[in-house]
């Protein structure tokens, strides 16, 4: 799963979002260091779509402008929680063996 | 992150939302359809002080956006009438790359021509200027029933078989003729439209594309999720 990819599903894991707010909690999550631009935002969300991982929550207009809300499906918190647990357990194997290793140990 | 709409005065917002909107242009129908007013909110929102035209990084995100999203099957249709669809391209571009090779060495031909046999200069120049009338006709042939299929008419499946027919025959009539002056290149050339051609066919008439086809009335192409 890519980065980007990730950090939409984690926007839309406590509950659902709009575009904008979705780019304005990826820049949140990653300490400023993704910042989503809507062209890939919407790439993103169509396939997330068609995959049947995220579905629309409700519509609003806002300003004449039309707002998606857009949640998690079940499939989509499953294989976020997958994706997570890897990515945890990948983490955790690095941090230990750098623990382990007497040259680096001290960076951790 | 900042709220910047309010930043931009009237004039300003609609200049910027016109750029944005000539990039969107680039996106599928579908898309636009879907998705155009909402990513268009989002692209406002995100626009800075005094803005009134589209960033680079905006403008190049939109273009591979767009690109990424023309690559990809619509909602609902089957991989093999998407399959189908860029390989009547691939068709279209193969007819474009034969048109250029006759273009680049017509002129060779020709002066090949009046050195070996000077009695079928007139001829060859003939056959030249039929293919350069043929062959963008072949070109947009091949785009129009691309365009056709992609938006799902049946009608473009049929001109497909058509089509089919009309290469078949040539291809036929060249056998016949035997190899002329120039027939291999002109023979492989052939070969491999045809091929594009009976493969894109057989893509459009299998089971799943032909419930795809029947199904034209429905007007929720996307599962809202």
């Amino acid at each position: 799963m890519q980065e980007a990819t990730f950090l939409i599903l984690t926007a839309l894991a406590a509950g659902s979002q709009h575009g904008y707010g979705i780019i304005s909690d990826v820049a949140d999550i990653s300490g400023g260091r993704v910042k989503l631009l809507p062209g890939t935002l919407y790439t993103a969300l169509e396939r997330l779509r068609a995959d049947g991982l995220i579905g629309v929550d409700r519509e609003e207009i806002v300003d004449n402008r039309l707002r998606r809300y857009y949640r998690l499906t079940p499939a989509g918190e499953k294989r976020l929680a997958a994706e997570a647990a890897r990515l945890h357990s990948h983490a955790t194997a690095a941090i230990r063996r750098l623990k382990l290793n007497p040259a680096g140990g001290a960076a951790v | 992150m900042r709220q910047c709409e309010p930043a931009l005065n009237i004039s300003e917002s609609a200049s910027l939302e016109r750029g944005y909107r000539r990039l969107l242009a680039f996106y599928p129908r579908w898309f636009r359809r879907e998705s155009e007013d909402e990513i268009l909110a989002v692209l406002m929102a995100c626009a800075q002080d005094e803005q009134t035209r589209p960033s680079f990084e905006a403008t190049s995100d939109l273009l591979k956006g767009a690109a990424r999203m023309r690559l990809r099957p619509r909602p609902g249709q089957p991989r093999a009438v998407f399959a189908a669809v860029r390989l009547m391209c691939l068709g279209a571009l193969a007819e474009l790359g034969a048109l250029l090779t006759i273009i680049v060495t017509a002129a060779s031909v020709a002066a090949a021509g009046a050195r070996s046999h000077p009695a079928s200069v007139h001829t060859a120049g003939l056959h030249i200027l039929a293919d350069l009338i043929l062959v963008p006709a072949a070109i947009a042939a091949w785009l129009l029933l691309a365009r056709g299929v992609s938006r799902r008419s049946d009608p473009a499946r049929i001109g497909l078989a058509a089509f089919f027919g009309l290469i078949t025959m040539n291809m036929l009539a060249m056998l016949s003729a035997g190899f002329a002056h120039d027939a291999t290149a002109a023979f492989a050339a052939g070969a491999v439209v045809w091929l594009i051609s009976f493969v894109s066919l057989a893509l459009v008439f299998t089971p799943a594309s032909n419930r795809y086809f029947r199904r034209v009335a429905t007007p929720t192409a996307h599962p809202a999720g």
